[in-house]
Order: C-alpha cells, then sequence, then structure tokens
C-alpha cells in the first residue's frame, strides 16, 4: 500500500463510520467507485474497529509492567567470583546489586556489590568510581559501612565494603515513627557519621532511610558514603557532562534544590537530606507528602525559596527546629556541616539520658561492668597503700601512696570517660577508646608491680600484704585476660 | 523540522537513561506510599531534566514526545531480550486487563506492534506518533493533540483508523 492509498483508505474509513451500520455496505460500494480491493480493505477494518475493545487504551508500561520495571542483572548467588564466594542476595539499588559473600583469602564475611554494566562500559565514569572508592576507603567511624575495595573481576566491576547485617531505616520507617530515646541516638550516629566524613572533605551526596542499617548491635551505619556521585544518571562523553550529572545525583525526596538544579554540592546538601530524615523518623511520614505529585510541588516550592513544612507530630520542639533549620532552600542559612548539626543535637536536653541504648547489648554490659569493677580495685590499691606506708618507712612509704594516688586517678578517669561515652554516645565509643585507652593498660600494669613490690616488703602484715598481693594480681589479670576479652566482645576493639 | 528532528535524537539518550533509572527505584519502591502511575514518572523525568538543563526543553509537549520514544525503546528492549531468553523462541505476550478488552484479543506482542508501528509509519508518519505518544507515553487525547499541534478532534480520527489497521497487523488478517 502506498501512502496515498491509505489516505484514500482513511477517508473511506471515517465516511463510512459516521453512517448506520446497515447503510454501510451500500455506501461503500458507491463511494469507492467500483475498486473491489478498497471495499474490502475498508470492510476489514471496520470489523477489526469493531472488535478491538480495548485495545491499546491502556498505555504500554501499564499493560507490562514487569518489562518496564524488572531488572536485568541475573543473580550471582551460590557462584565465584573471583576470590569471593557470593552466599545470597541481600539487595538492589541503583548502582547494582548487593550479595552477601565471603573473601576466601581472607576469611572475612563482605557485601559484594556488582555494579551494572554502564560503569565498567564507560572508561570516565569507571575513572570516577576509583577515585572516589579511594576516597571513601579512607573512611573508618563506628557508624559508616567501610569501603574495602574496587575490584574487577570478569570486565565487571565489584564494590567490596563491610558487611553489615540488620535492616534499614526505611524498614523502621515503615512501621511509625521511631520512640523518642531511640529516636534521638540514631539521628546522632548518623550525624556524627556525616560529621566525620565531612571533616575528610567527603559528601554523602545520597543519604536516605535506604542507606542506613540498623545492626543487631542496636546501632546505625551509613552506606555507600562518597560513591552517589558515581552513580550519576547519564554521565558520559564531556567533562561538563559529567559533572552536571554529577551534581544532579540523589533521590529526589531528599535532594537540596541545590542538587536538583545542579548548583554546587558541598556538606550542607547532606545537612538539607538529614533534615528530611529526621523528619521521616520523627513523624513516621516524608515531609514533602506522601505521594509523589505532592512530593514534587513542595519541591518546586522549595526551589523558589519557599520554606517547607512538614505535617505530623513531632515528639520534640527541639528537634523539629533542628530538622527546619537543615532543610532551609538556602544553604547558608543551615547548619554548615556534620559536626555543627551534632552539637546542635547533643544540646537537646533530654539527649545524654535519653541516647543510652534502650536494650543494651549483652557484651556491651560485661564490658561497661568490667570497666566499672576494676575502677573499685584501682581505688582500693592507693587507700591500701596509705594504710601500710607506716609499714614500709617514712620515705618509701609516702611515694609509693602518692605514685598509687597518681596512677590510679589516671587509670579511673580514663575509664569512667570511657563508661560515660559507651552510655552517652555508643557510636563514637570505639574512636574515643583507640585515644585514650593504648597507655591505661601500661599505667596498670606499673600500678600492679609497684603495690606487689610494697607488699613483698611489709613485714609482719601477712594479711594485708596479701591482700594487696591478691588485689595485684586481679589487675594483671585483667590487663592480659579479661580486658581485652570484654573488649573483643563488645566490638569496640580496633 | 529536520533540525528538530536532530535535537530530538540529541536528547533521546538522556530521557532514555533516566526513565529507566527512574523505573528502577519506583521498582524498588522507594517512593513512600507509591502506586504505578506512568504521568508521574514522566513528569519527575522531566522535573529532574529540566532543573538540569532549563534550555534543552522546548516545552512539556517536547519533553512528552522524547519521553514517548524513550519508553519505546525501553520496553521494546526488553521485550526482546526476554524472548532470545525463552529458548523456543516463543514470544510472550503481554496479558491486558480483562475488564478492558471485551470481545477483543487479550494480549499483546509488544515486539510485533512495534514492527507494525513501523510499517504504519511509512503510510502515515503522523499516525505512528501519535500511537507511541499514547500508548508508550501514556499520554491523553488532550495532551497528544498539545504535543502535536492538531486538534483533539483530529487526534481522535487518527487514532481510531490507526488502532484498527495495528490490532488487525497483529491479528494477521489483513486481506490481500
Amino acid at each position: 500500500m502506498t501512502p496515498e492509498r491509505w489516505k484514500q483508505v482513511n477517508d473511506l474509513f471515517h465516511a463510512a463510520l459516521e453512517r448506520n451500520a446497515a447503510d454501510r455496505d451500500a455506501f461503500l460500494r458507491t463511494a469507492a467507485g467500483g475498486d473491489l480491493s478498497l471495499v474490502r480493505e475498508v470492510e476489514s477494518l471496520l470489523a477489526s474497529h469493531a472488535s478491538s475493545g480495548g485495545f491499546l487504551e491502556v498505555p504500554a508500561w501499564g499493560v507490562a509492567p514487569e518489562l518496564m520495571f524488572s531488572d536485568e542483572q541475573a543473580s550471582l548467588a551460590g557462584r565465584m567470583v573471583g576470590p569471593y564466594r557470593v552466599v545470597n542476595e541481600i539487595g538492589r539499588g541503583g548502582m547494582g546489586v548487593v550479595y552477601a559473600a565471603e573473601d576466601t583469602r581472607l576469611g572475612r564475611r563482605v557485601a559484594l556489590k556488582a555494579l551494572i554494566p554502564d560503569y565498567s562500559e564507560d572508561p570516565a565514569r569507571r575513572e570516577r568510581l576509583r577515585r572516589e572508592a579511594r576516597a571513601a576507603a579512607s573512611l573508618t567511624h563506628p557508624s559508616i559501612a567501610t569501603i574495602y575495595a574496587l575490584e574487577e573481576i570478569d570486565g565487571v566491576l565489584y564494590i567490596v565494603s563491610e558487611l553489615v547485617q540488620g535492616h534499614t531505616l526505611r524498614d523502621e520507617v515503615r512501621a511509625g515513627p521511631l520512640r523518642a530515646p531511640q529516636l534521638q541516638a540514631t539521628l546522632l550516629e548518623v550525624a556524627e557519621a556525616l560529621a566525620a566524613a565531612h571533616a575528610q572533605g567527603i559528601v554523602h551526596r545520597d543519604l536516605k532511610p535506604e542507606n542506613i542499617m540498623r545492626a543487631a548491635d542496636g546501632r546505625v551505619k551509613v552506606l555507600d558514603f562518597g560513591l552517589a556521585r558515581s552513580a550519576a544518571p547519564g554521565a558520559g562523553r564531556t567533562m561538563t557532562q559529567l559533572t552536571q550529572a554529577g551534581g544532579a545525583v540523589g533521590t529526589p525526596g531528599y535532594m537540596a534544590p541545590e542538587q536538583l538544579s545542579g548548583g554546587s554540592i558541598d556538606a550542607r546538601t547532606d545537612v538539607f537530606a538529614f533534615g528530611v530524615l529526621a523528619a521521616e523518623l520523627a513523624t513516621g511520614e516524608h515531609p514533602f507528602g506522601p505521594d509523589p505529585a505532592a512530593m514534587l510541588r513542595r519541591m518546586t516550592e522549595l526551589m523558589e525559596g519557599r520554606a517547607v513544612s512538614g505535617s505530623g507530630s513531632w515528639g520534640s520542639r527541639e528537634l523539629e527546629q533542628i530538622a527546619r533549620r537543615c532543610m532551609r532552600a538556602t544553604p547558608s542559612e543551615r547548619y554548615s556541616s556534620g559536626a555543627e548539626l551534632v552539637t546542635a543535637l547533643r544540646q537537646i536536653d533530654n539527649v545524654p539520658a535519653a541516647a543510652t541504648p534502650s536494650a543494651l547489648s549483652v557484651p556491651l554490659w560485661w564490658w561497661q561492668f568490667h570497666q566499672v569493677a576494676i575502677a573499685v580495685v584501682l581505688a582500693a590499691l592507693p587507700a591500701i597503700a596509705w594504710a601500710i606506708r607506716n609499714g614500709i618507712g617514712p620515705p618509701a612509704g609516702s611515694r609509693i601512696f602518692f605514685a598509687a594516688l597518681v596512677l590510679a586517678t589516671i587509670s579511673i578517669s580514663a575509664r569512667m570517660n570511657l563508661l560515660f561515652t559507651s552510655r552517652v554516645h555508643p557510636a563514637s565509643l570505639q574512636r574515643q577508646r583507640s585515644v585514650v585507652f593504648p597507655w591505661v593498660p601500661w599505667i596498670d600494669s606499673v600500678l600492679a608491680l609497684l603495690m606487689f613490690g610494697a607488699a613483698l616488703s611489709l613485714e609482719n602484715q601477712d594479711a594485708l600484704a596479701g591482700f594487696t598481693i591478691a588485689l595485684s594480681t586481679v589487675i594483671v589479670a585483667s590487663v592480659l585476660l579479661i580486658e581485652p576479652a570484654t573488649t573483643r566482645a563488645a566490638g569496640i576493639g580496633n | 523540522m529536520a533540525e528538530d528532528r536532530q535535537s530530538v535524537d540529541s536528547l533521546l539518550p538522556l530521557v532514555y537513561q533516566e526513565l529507566r533509572r527512574l523505573a528502577a527505584s519506583y521498582l524498588r519502591r522507594e517512593r513512600p506510599g507509591y502506586t504505578l502511575q506512568p504521568t508521574a514518572l514522566v513528569n519527575e523525568a522531566y522535573l529532574r531534566l529540566l532543573k538540569d538543563r532549563p534550555d534543552r526543553w522546548q516545552n512539556r509537549a517536547h519533553f512528552c514526545a522524547i519521553a514517548a520514544h524513550s519508553m519505546r525503546q525501553i520496553l521494546i528492549e526488553r521485550a526482546r531480550a526476554r524472548d532470545a531468553q525463552k529458548r523456543g523462541g516463543e514470544r510472550a505476550r503481554v496479558t491486558l486487563d480483562e475488564a478492558l478488552v471485551a470481545g477483543g484479543d487479550r494480549s499483546i506482542d509488544l515486539v510485533a506492534l512495534d514492527e507494525a508501528l513501523e510499517r504504519l509509519a511509512a503510510l502515515d508518519p503522523e499516525q505512528a506518533r501519535l500511537v507511541e505518544l499514547r500508548f508508550f507515553g501514556g499520554l491523553t487525547v488532550e495532551e497528544t493533540a498539545e504535543a502535536m499541534n492538531i486538534s483533539p478532534a483530529t487526534v481522535k480520527r487518527h487514532w481510531t483508523v490507526a488502532r484498527a489497521w495495528l490490532a488487525r497487523e497483529l491479528e494477521g488478517l489483513a486481506p490481500s
């Protein structure tokens, strides 16, 4: 058929449609002027029209959602990828499929993210990801899932990172708002993670409940730090396109206005997303509305510089004020970084008490119990030194007492500091411990040896000497055995 | 017109990737309380790409035309991939909502439809474009009229005849 012929068919088809079914036959034959193939063509189209019902009336993506919305990547579960034994699939994200796997060289469990082919196929994108993975791998913080490596195996890129077992904050918020003590502890941990990253010049860019996991011990870990830029769509070809695409990445409901408009991105962009996260966790609802249409409207308002208002009840006025400041349209009106956020959150009256994890993990309880017990033993030693100073003799006895007092005070202070941290800011315990603790075992050992020596030089006071030796032995046992064991069990060792 | 066509070709990959990415994120239910709505998907893609480079898009209709073509590419590409996966070469047919197909066929072979649409384009490019906007882009009659700069009545006329022709092509009942 030619286009001209098709035009003829069209005209006749519409003319026939306007007539009653009964008159059509006669009309067609007259109008076609003896062109029988034209009549047959139009008749067949009319028949098709009559029986076509809802044909094509539902748009393709409504008809074939599984095609539109399916993921092409096949599962790797049960297979070996280089040195990694893939155990099972644990999630799918914009960058690829995530598996729990075992690194057979090191015998440790890892999260293995198989990146979608876009990354391996585009050299510029791959290079950018490599740079970002290198920067992100330098981040070590108890609330950040550590990146171990970026591997290229058989032409596919994989990000290997710490395996966090638990559930995402999205799962929690689906069940409703978080309760006050846990809410504030959670937000503080996320803010501390941001502060640590911002201090190293790393911006997350895609902070949202899906990217935050709660581990079995109740603490949270932020995933995919610093990798979001590489997830930008449409990256490729020129450098300008790269930066533009890099600027606009994120998840619409959590993107700051400057991120949406492709402007420059810094720590304050994360602060904005933090505000949305805080609002969502506190009220159980997204502050821009429950459906995409409302969300788009609110985002347009934001772009125009209007403030965002959320609905739902917050529970805490201070927290609401903090979140609202985070969500200001103008970056300079927000908190400047994660560190400022941490300060603001800590100023909320009830944080110290409230931040105590509601259900303290059992290993951590043992570690805390050990700290208290050993502090009591340490405190007893200067007291004994005081009691036995006359038995040893004036100059040496006094010196031993003063030395014991100073050493015990330092050690007890350090332990109390850690105990406080573990109750109030559990997220920063590991970091705090690595600062405070390296020299504490030495102090304890010196104190124990000092008292041991003092006890041996005692005459005619066997009971007191025996007691002192026993306590010193407890200290040595603590340094050598108990302390490392409880620390390891609580998972706060280095 | 030729210049217009060229700009569409250069924007296509951009819209295509954005729609694919958004579709994947909708699949993972990252939007709270989301129900499948093509219009929301197109709107969101439009908003994002508009903020990125406002100068690229003449208007919403211009964007919709590109989005519709992207959607067609995505769906056909995936339908072909799925067909290739099935060993026997038996083509998957997509089941329609039964309430909507009283008296009609209950499924559509998307790959066959795509091929038929190519044949229609040879007869009348405007009708083929219209079907693309309505079926692959999910546009209403009024939106299609706006996008093509023709009257809604003309859209309906073209739609009726193109639909009848395509239905017949897919049934393989054309008179010789």
